[in-house]
């Protein structure tokens, strides 16, 4: 994670570069007040946040007892969940990290004992017999890419460790794969803790990655000639769209997102970023597609519906997906799905795995957050303020029968297989912690 | 771009356009100087004939059309099949001219004045065909080329480059909605063009009279005072004139925003009133007629109408009610002041939509008289119809197969009450004057549509403060950018507010015309299904959306 770039404001770049010098506690209270004041935003800055604030927690911890561990762990995700709740990939990581410690820890007690019985997990025996029965299927169902990644998060025993090594090998650049993990005879031998240091840092090499990973099966989604329509300035969805780009013509329409993302989305369309955007700094050196000789339509999302019928593809970008296969995403994509389901046109959803959340949303109201309203009403209507409600909503739940296909960096899935994918990557007892 | 149906129009101007420029520029500007004084033959005959014999190897298309229709004329009668031919043949002679004006109007900017454009081309005709016909014609235009020689040649390059980049910018499905560029000034405007017209067409340029009734009735006000002071010429019948000078103001207005359907009713009934005024009544008794013909269109039409559905409209609302409504219609926003007079307690939620913001008025008239008003924009819609239980929206016009083409987004919100969010569909209820009704029908918001400048998407002023500043501005342009050409000037203008007003914060945007492959589309208009419709409000009753074209008929066969 490049660190480097000196960002006075406080943010992503500021907290990772005072996380190494700051005492662990400081830096915990850092980010639970930048989630506060929302001044960390975008769901990859705070999952990574979250990773590298765990991690030094982890390294601080100076015990190897998994229990003690897991439950320092717990105290911080849910000191920083309670600081931002809708910022679900907080939890998402937080749930991952206290994976790999319960997984570390049987992994020990399978080797030394062939038995599991720390604490809160004496019933995963169950799940993981039913995890390993389905692997085949898995690999069967996915592509060869997916499938590591699939045998990777159900590693629930050390047998599964052992008996995929090969197949770990065949996928020499990812980077999950270039850790000791997938190397037989680290395991028992290592204390826990190093074995969650590195897997941790496998998670922040992920959401380096991610979209990189992503935006590899965009060939295999956008064909020649084609007209896509997609919505605010997502980081991923741009990605996806320059993979194609580079090997074939379409056409992009871009609605604009009006007011809580719209001068994103004119600085991503037109390729000249504002220099002042500091959570896309480092992605501010991509290019436009506009450079690639992608005609792109900039249009007001109310054109959305006038346009729908001459669009063959809708792609979006989400903030997190749930896992009933919905997902909430920047304000405006409910209408766009929507317009595109009456019109037939198909809905992909392009998002890591880490933004999939193993909450289920029953009180939809919950997970949306609203946003400044002098967006909506700028200064000048002053007067207008005191006399109406203005509401300015940031998100929006979109139900899973709006959407057709789930891209993530394991591959393509239909939404109604998200609760599986959510399954292998979150184990049971963390899903409320 | 890519789609190859659709790019096929926008490119094949781009891709023609420079192929005749280059190979021909000789034959194009005679023949079209011949076409408009084909009565004097004799005079012309033997330069064509003599163009003919050299333009046989250069260029065959142009030297054809210019050729045959004198000799033809010359020799014999046209049959009618031939003098068909032959003003097929002006048309596209015309036709080309037009373009070439067009292309060297967009070149001078850079040099040469207006004419220019057609001088820009002899001289290269002295060099082609020294002794040919064109030369002779020419021969007292001929200082004028050598001023433009220079440039001429120079910005023969640009302006076609610049043509497609003009061609570039606009969006290929709608490439057929981008006939002209709105007028900025009134500098250009024919003299029959009345003031109260030349007024009212900036007025409807800026959006200051925006909204289908509103630019009726404007409409019909200016032409009302266009008749008032109309005296028939001599040897002229009122009935015939006046329907002339009428369809200059009209081609007038048309140029500065595209007429609306209500406008194009209107002024329908108007022309089928003078026609059928008496040739033998009196000037001012035939005048009086047609300004109280107008009076009573307005009233009738317009005003009562706009009581009754207000009244009719208001009866649905009960207390309680959340009403949720699309940017400013002026009847609904009449529909919930008569509600709320009539004692009733709702909330409004209004939804609005860049770049117009026509919401932000209808909110503030409704605060203002103490409504209870939420304010949101087009992404906050799936919340505003969360709670919403009734959707109402002004029309544009309602087409004969039941749509509703109105303001865009508005298919989006019929749409939104229309998802079975909780399980309940919101009822969807449109209130339009029939005056609106129309017979044209239409599938998709493509075919037809009106595209505005894309300018307006790039600040985000006001709209009150894009008309306040870019007035004055036009204003000032306008008498430096009429003696540069014609096209141009539009251009020039309107940047020129977003960028000096907005200058502390620019937009990424601001260059967009300068950036290849990047399209900014602002249309105006959607089309919503008629099956999102539940009911249409009208001064004949409330009905379904499949009454449209009964009611259409009825009314106008009244």
């Amino acid at each position: 994670m490049p660190s480097t770039s000196v960002a006075l404001t406080p943010g992503l770049a500021s907290f990772l570069k005072s996380l190494n010098t700051n005492p662990i506690d400081t830096s915990i209270e850092n980010l639970i007040s930048l989630l506060k004041r929302r001044q960390i935003r975008h769901s990859r800055s705070c999952a990574t946040a979250t990773a590298y604030l765990l991690l030094r927690v982890v390294s601080a911890c100076r015990t190897s007892d998994p229990v003690k561990l897991i439950e320092r762990v717990q105290s911080v995700g849910r000191r920083l969940i309670a600081a931002q709740p809708r910022e679900m990939v907080v939890g998402n990581i937080v749930r991952r990290v206290l994976g790999l410690i319960r997984e570390e820890a049987e992994g020990d007690h399978d080797a030394e004992f062939a038995l599991s019985e720390a604490g809160s997990e004496s019933q995963p025996q169950t799940p993981r017999g039913f995890d390993d029965s389905s692997l085949p299927l898995d690999r069967d169902v996915l592509r060869p890419d997916a499938d590591r990644a699939a045998s990777r998060p159900p590693l629930t025993s050390m047998f599964s460790l052992l008996s995929h090594p090969v197949e770990d090998d065949s996928q020499p650049s990812t980077p999950g794969t270039q850790s000791p993990r997938g190397l037989p005879g680290h395991g028992p031998a290592k204390d826990v803790r190093a074995e969650v240091l590195e897997g941790i840092n496998e998670i922040t090499d992920e959401l380096d990655q991610v979209d990189d990973q992503i935006s590899s099966y965009a060939l295999e989604h956008i064909h020649s000639n084609e007209i896509i329509l997609t919505h605010t300035s997502s980081t991923t969805v741009q990605k996806f769209l320059l993979k194609a780009a580079s090997k074939r013509k379409f056409t992009v329409i871009h609605a604009e997102s009006f007011p809580n993302n719209h001068d994103a989305t004119h600085a991503t369309v037109s390729g000249n970023s504002p220099a002042d955007d500091e959570n896309l700094s480092f992605e501010a050196f991509q290019k436009p597609l506009i450079a690639l000789g992608i005609t792109v339509i900039l249009i007001p999302d109310s054109a959305v519906f006038a346009l729908m019928s001459r669009v063959n593809k809708v792609i979006l970008g989400t903030h997190s997906v749930l896992a009933n296969g919905g997902l909430v995403a920047a304000a405006g994509t409910r209408v766009i799905a929507r317009a595109a389901k009456v019109h037939q046109t198909p809905v992909v959803v392009v998002s890591g795995v880490y933004k999939l959340s193993p909450v289920y949303p029953f009180d939809f109201d919950s997970l949306i957050e609203y946003g400044d309203a002098s967006k909506v009403l700028p200064f000048e209507d002053g007067d207008l303020v005191d006399q109406i409600d203005v509401q300015n909503p940031l998100y929006d739940y979109v139900p899973a029968e709006l959407v057709d296909l789930y891209i993530t960096n394991l591959g393509g899935h239909a939404p109604s297989y998200l609760y599986r994918i959510v399954s292998d990557h979150y184990r049971k007892e963390d899903i409320s912690f | 771009m890519t789609d190859p149906v659709a790019s096929a129009p926008t490119q094949s101007p781009a891709a023609a356009a420079p192929a005749p420029a280059p190979s021909q520029p000789a034959m194009q500007p005679s023949s079209q100087q011949n076409l408009p004084i084909r009565d004097s033959k004799p005079a012309k005959v033997p330069a064509q004939k003599d163009k003919q014999q050299k333009g046989k190897d250069a260029a065959p298309a142009a030297a054809a059309v210019g050729a045959d229709a004198p000799t033809d004329g010359g020799t014999k009668a046209l049959t009618p099949a031939e003098l068909k031919k032959k003003a097929k043949e002006e048309k596209a002679a015309r036709r080309a001219k037009e373009k070439l004006e067009r292309e060297q109007g967009g070149a001078g900017a850079a040099g040469g004045s207006a004419p220019g454009g057609g001088q820009g081309r002899p001289p290269a005709t002295p060099k082609k065909d020294a002794a040919g016909g064109g030369a002779s014609q020419k021969g007292q235009k001929a200082p004028p080329p050598r001023r433009g020689s220079g440039p001429g040649t120079v910005t023969q390059t640009p302006a076609v480059e610049q043509k497609k980049k003009k061609d570039d910018k606009k969006v290929a499905v709608f490439g057929h909605l981008y006939g002209q560029q709105r007028r900025t000034t009134i500098a250009g405007a024919g003299k029959e063009v009345h003031p109260a017209v030349l007024a009212l067409g900036l007025q409807l340029r800026d959006y200051v009279v925006c909204g289908s009734s509103a630019r009726c009735v404007a409409t019909l006000l200016a032409f009302k005072r266009v008749i008032e002071s109309y005296d028939t010429p001599p040897n002229n019948s009122l009935s015939r004139h006046l329907t002339t000078v009428l369809s200059h103001q009209i081609t007038y207005l048309s140029t500065c925003r595209p007429l609306s359907i209500s406008q194009g009713n209107a002024i329908r009934q108007l022309k089928l009133t003078i026609s059928s005024i008496d040739p033998s009544t009196p000037e001012a008794s035939a005048k009086a007629t047609l300004c109280e013909f107008i009076d009573g269109y307005i009233r009738e039409k317009i005003t009562l109408a706009d009581q009754v559905i207000a009244r009719s409209a208001a009866q649905k609302i009960q207390d309680g009610d959340v009403i949720v409504t699309f940017a400013g219609s002026s009847i609904v926003k009449q529909t919930l002041l008569q509600a709320h007079s009539e004692g009733k307690r709702f909330r409004v939620s209004i939804i609005d939509s860049r770049p117009l913001f026509e919401g932000k008025n209808l909110a503030r008239a409704l605060a203002n008289a103490g409504l209870d008003v939420q304010y949101s924009l087009m992404h906050g819609v799936s919340h505003a119809m969360k709670d919403a239980t009734k959707v109402f929206l002004g029309a544009h016009a309602m087409m004969s197969n039941g749509r509703l083409y109105s303001r865009v987004g508005t298919a989006l919100v019929a749409m939104s009450a229309k998802e079975r969010a909780g399980g309940v569909e919101v009822p969807v209820i449109v209130c339009c004057e029939t005056v609106k009704f129309t017979d044209r029908v239409a599938l998709d918001s493509i075919v037809v549509n009106e595209i505005a400048d894309a300018d307006e998407l790039i600040s985000n002023q006001l709209p009150q403060q894009v008309t306040g500043l870019a007035d004055p501005a036009a204003f000032t342009a306008a008498p430096v950018d009429p003696k540069k050409g014609g096209k141009p000037a539009p251009k020039e203008p309107t940047p020129a507010p977003s960028a000096s007003s907005r200058a502390p914060s620019t937009s990424p945007l601001t260059e967009w015309k300068d950036t290849s492959n990047l399209q900014l589309l602002n249309i105006m208009y959607d089309v919503t299904p008629a099956e999102y419709v539940d009911m249409v409000v009208t001064e004949m009753g409330s009905l379904p959306p499949s009454a449209v074209p009964i009611v259409h008929r009825m009314s106008t066969n009244m």
